[in-house]
């Protein structure tokens, strides 16, 4: 049996179902004929033949719905007569259908919304090709083993490297220079490893890749140039004939060669290059690798492989790594994951929990109007339709209901998905792009599948079996039996509970999010910015004149009209975690531990506190000369100056932070005795310093000069809008030294709104009080329609009560009692469901706030809500006359 | 003349495919052919004839065109495709196959059993 004859068969059968009807109804009419004719050659009547030949063999027209069956598309009928029916049920109830069909686009397009989010930023981000396999090979210092630490390779490292991957990518950033213009323009440029076209995958959008011909095994590098497509649209304008053509970096002439597509945006995680160059030994002494791990090959078994080939290294260049390490190669998406993963983790519940109020409310659509239709499913049983087959149209009805929403629902999560992606700019990674694929699709038709059972399946069963005799004999007005009625409140029940947590979690958000922006910092950053300053390549070691020409720097940008006050800052920014990311261990004289107190140690001038406006509680701050000396000074904050000499009397004693130590790498400089003992002149007001959303952590503020590398910070107070002074800015230090550049130039403020806990909890707070508010409504509407329901059906009943005296109150009090007494239930199962999920959602949202308060006030907010739907509808049925509803029957 | 029979299940299918061997046939003919070589032995119930030939059409076994029939009327004769005859084939063997296995048990002497 072969099934394309099946299908062909089916297919004819479906499309050209009229020919193939008229064909078999002439064929079996011959059949007829020849029987008959055989009939009368035996000797019967013409007459009585053709009727005998009609009685034996059953009328034609019968005969296609035999075949029909006997192709077997018996179902495929059924239920296609299924579907029309549903959709002309719809059709006729076009309030509830659209109630309905919403209900399950909102909950169906924000879950495939976030499922094409979590598919797009956290499952597939990167073009590149076998991305799940690029690992960033890393190394952790035993002896700091929370800073994380990269290394640099020499090029016959990395040649000898590539033996043992699938392949290896080097890649270093540099800034240079546009040269030849009239003014000097800051690129930055990302050399690579010439195999940067086969290692990525991506061919280039104008020209061509970066490719091994550009660095000839012997003699020079080519000067050839790949631009990324932003820069090739700000300094290009896009022009398209760019390839062949020249621009002058540091003085030197690169042709263009190509231009990469707009998703290509390498080193994203380091910042953006501008231009991509063939990298060669000449160009930069070492190179940072990207490495792609051969199919099937785990990371433990990459770090014990790479172990052993780095201690070697280790060997050739102790200077690029710790005394003692290990290594730990990690996915190239794992940082995302670490940034976003919990913040999608409850996104994505959240929308199901949103999914699962729609189907609760379809499902009370469906419930209510089923009572409207009791006498139809009567009858439809009474002649004979099995529970089977009614269950079965029923839910083919829900499913038409879900389907619908689900069309509407993909189509909604394409923008939908776009939300968290502007509102957390920073947090995905940035190659990532939303498209709606095949993962998606099907992803959304199971949802539907899902969505129209788990909705069609309780009202269903429900109204499935009715009481053939009792309805039958009632009219359908008069009918009012509780079929449903539990199903309804555990329904209506289950909603408020649900739309509960989503309410009590958006409270948290929102009330989170107030908090950070209404936050104590402890230093003032209005009108503060922050201006990075790379030294040049070949800056002095000698520490004296590092130190004295960053002082020029500074000095120079203060007599700037409208310059408040400048201080450096070499190691970060509040709140940012500074200095290498995490507070470090220091000695205290005399005091002797097993463990080592841990402080956050910054690097500053003498007038950073003044610039942020850091009050000084105590003691006095350093000197000019102290300054430029470096030791024997340290500032510390009121937290670490309470923690171990909670009398008071910090000021004199002595506390040592060893790993300012010189650690001799060509790029630093340190004063003579930065490691050792200093003494606590001067004690400052806390200020944030470990990310907004943790306590304050001890610092110690020690001079600048203490120790550099080969770029510093200016902070800068202006009066006004600090980004006008750039020009200034820029201006005045070329004035100190012709070539000085910045790099990156940020408004203090800018900074902190940039911050992902300050995103994370804007974004929380507008999700899920998007999200609480449609909960909010579908659960109305589905108490809305259920009172409605139940009012219509017990007019005959009201109006009986009410002729016989009972007031208008009492009418509107018996009609919304039970609906309120579900509600009530609901709100009190969403409270012990709220707390019992409160430790996790702590976890999962480390910046909102929970309070027994806001539980108290959105369960009354729900309460309010609830009681005006039911009082709505009921106050309608209240005004209904008596005397007309009886006179009616 | 002989008691009729009744067919057993699914035979019908397979007297269809040999009548149809003999060359293209009308579902009349068809009918006819498998009396005639029955020698009118064998009872066809009406209900079932045609929906055994839609199904060994969907089933790609044989296949149907329109032709003109001896008194020049439109009719559609059946024809086995090549798939049809490996089945007949297969079916045939089956079927001996069969009957020499209840023939055996059933013709076995009492004091074989």
């Amino acid at each position: 049996m072969s099934p394309l004859a099946t299908l062909r068969c089916w297919w004819r059968a479906i499309i050209e179902r009229s020919r193939i009807h008229t064909e078999v109804e002439e064929e079996f009419q011959f059949y007829i004929d020849s029987y008959a004719q055989d009939l009368v050659r035996q000797g019967m009547e013409p007459v009585e033949a053709a009727r005998k030949a009609r009685i034996q063999l059953g009328h034609p027209g019968v005969q296609k719905e035999k075949y029909r069956e006997a192709i077997g598309l018996r179902l495929f009928d059924e239920i296609g007569g299924d579907v029309r029916y549903g959709l002309r049920s719809l059709y006729k109830h076009p309030s509830v259908s659209t109630v309905a069909v919403l209900a399950l686009t909102l909950g169906i397009g924000a879950t495939t919304a976030m499922f094409s989010l979590i598919y797009s930023a956290l499952l597939h981000p990167f073009p590149y090709a076998g991305a799940d396999r690029i690992v960033n090979p890393r190394v952790i210092d035993e002896k700091h083993p929370q800073i994380l630490t990269w290394f640099a390779l020499t090029p016959s490292q990395f040649y000898s490297f590539r033996k043992s991957v699938d392949s290896i990518l080097g890649f270093t950033l540099a800034g240079l220079e546009i040269t030849g213009g009239d003014l000097p323009e800051d690129v930055s440029a990302a050399y690579v490893t010439s195999n940067a076209y086969s290692f990525f995958g991506i061919p280039a959008m104008l020209g061509r890749g970066i490719q091994p011909s550009d660095v000839p095994d012997t003699g020079q590098p080519t000067n050839v140039t790949v631009l990324s497509y932003r820069f090739w649209r700000e300094h290009y304008g896009g022009d398209k004939t760019i390839v062949g053509r020249t621009l002058q970096l540091n003085r030197q002439n690169y042709t263009v060669v190509g231009v990469m597509p707009s998703r290509f945006t390498f080193t994203e995680t380091v910042g953006n290059a501008d231009v991509y160059i063939p990298w060669a030994p000449n160009r930069a002494p070492g190179v940072f690798p990207w490495i792609k791990l051969k199919p099937g090959v785990s990371l433990a078994t990459a770090n014990a492989q790479f172990q052993s080939l780095l201690n070697q290294f280790k060997q050739e260049t102790p200077k690029h790594f710790p005394d003692s390490f290990r290594v730990s190669v990690q996915p190239i998406i794992e940082p995302y994951i670490h940034r976003t993963g919990s913040t999608l983790a409850l996104l994505f519940a959240s929308v199901v929990v949103l999914l699962l109020i729609g189907c609760a409310n379809c499902s009370v659509l469906l419930l209510a109007r089923g009572e409207a239709r009791h006498h139809e499913l009567a009858i439809r049983s009474a002649i004979g339709a099995s529970r089977f087959r009614m269950v079965r149209q029923l839910l083919v009805e829900s499913l038409a209901i879900s389907f619908s929403g689900a069309a509407m629902g993909v189509g909604a999560s394409f923008w939908l998905a776009e939300i968290p992606l502007r509102l957390m700019p920073n947090a995905f990674p940035q190659e990532a792009s939303i498209t709606i694929n095949f993962q998606i699709l099907v992803f959304s038709i199971g949802l539907a599948l899902f969505t129209g059972l788990l909705s069609g399946l309780s009202p269903a069963l429900r109204l499935s079996q009715p009481n053939v005799s009792q309805i039958v004999q009632c009219t359908s007005r008069a009918y009012g039996g509780s079929t449903g009625k539990r199903t309804t409140n555990l329904l209506i029940g289950g909603q408020i509970a649900l739309t509960f947590i989503l309410l009590g979690v958006a409270g948290a958000a929102i009330a989170g999010f107030m908090k950070i922006t209404s936050m104590r910092l402890g230093y003032d950053p209005h009108d503060v910015m922050a201006i990075r300053i790379p030294l040049k390549r070949d800056i002095e070691k000698n520490q004296q004149r590092r130190a004295i020409f960053i002082d020029q720097l500074r000095e120079r940008v203060s007599t700037i009209p409208g310059v408040a006050s400048v201080a450096v800052a070499s190691s970060g920014l509040p709140p940012a975690p500074p200095f290498g990311g995490a507070p470090g261990p220091f000695d205290i004289l005399g005091k002797q531990s097993k463990q080592p107190p841990q402080a956050i140690t910054s690097l500053v001038s003498q007038q950073y506190f003044a610039t942020l406006k850091i009050p000084l509680l105590s003691g006095r701050i350093w000197n000019q000369t102290e300054n430029q000396r470096g030791d024997f000074v340290a500032i510390v904050n009121q937290t670490l100056a309470q923690r171990y000499w909670p009398n008071g009397d910090a000021i004199g004693h002595q506390i040592r932070v060893s790993a300012l130590k010189d650690d001799g790498r060509p790029l630093s400089a340190a004063s003579p005795q930065s490691g050792e003992w200093r003494q606590i002149i001067g004690v400052v007001a806390d200020s944030r310093n470990d990310g907004l959303e943790r306590s304050i952590a001890p610092a110690i503020y020690v001079p600048y000069t203490t120790f550099m590398w080969d770029s510093t910070e200016l902070l800068v107070r202006t009066a006004g809008t600090p980004l006008a002074f750039v020009h200034a800015i820029r201006v005045a230090l070329q004035s100190v030294s012709s070539d000085q550049r910045t790099s990156q130039i940020d408004d203090l403020e800018e900074i902190l709104r940039h911050q992902p806990i300050w995103t994370q909890q804007r974004l929380f707070s507008i999700l899920f009080s998007f999200f609480a508010g449609l909960a909010l409504a579908l659960s109305l509407v589905g108490i809305a329609s259920t009172v409605s329901f139940a009012m219509a059906r017990r007019t005959n009943e009201l109006s009986i009560r009410m002729a016989l005296g009972a007031k208008r109150s009492h009418i509107v009090w018996i009609v919304v009692r039970a609906t309120l007494a579900t509600v009530g239930g609901g709100i009190v199962v969403g409270v012990i469901l709220n707390l019992a999920l409160e430790k996790t959602l702590r976890h999962w949202t480390p910046g909102s706030v929970f309070a027994l308060w806001m539980e108290a006030g959105v369960a009354l907010l729900l309460l309010i809500c609830a009681t005006i739907t039911c009082l709505l509808p009921a106050k309608r049925a209240a005004n209904i006359d008596p005397m007309q509803t009886l006179r009616c029957e | 003349m002989a008691k009729p029979i009744d067919l057993p299940q699914g035979s019908l299918e397979m007297l269809i495919l040999k009548a149809t061997s003999l060359g293209p046939l009308h579902g009349y003919g068809i009918l006819l052919r498998i009396q005639q070589i029955s020698g009118k032995r064998l009872e066809i119930l009406q209900g079932t004839f045609y929906t055994a030939i839609y199904r060994l059409e969907r089933r790609g076994w044989i296949e149907g065109e329109w032709g003109e029939s001896e008194n020049n009327r439109r009719a559609k004769f059946y024809h086995l495709t090549a798939a049809g005859k490996r089945q007949l084939k297969v079916e045939t063997a089956k079927w001996a196959d069969m009957t020499s296995v209840v023939a055996s048990v059933l013709q076995s002497k009492p004091e074989e059993v």
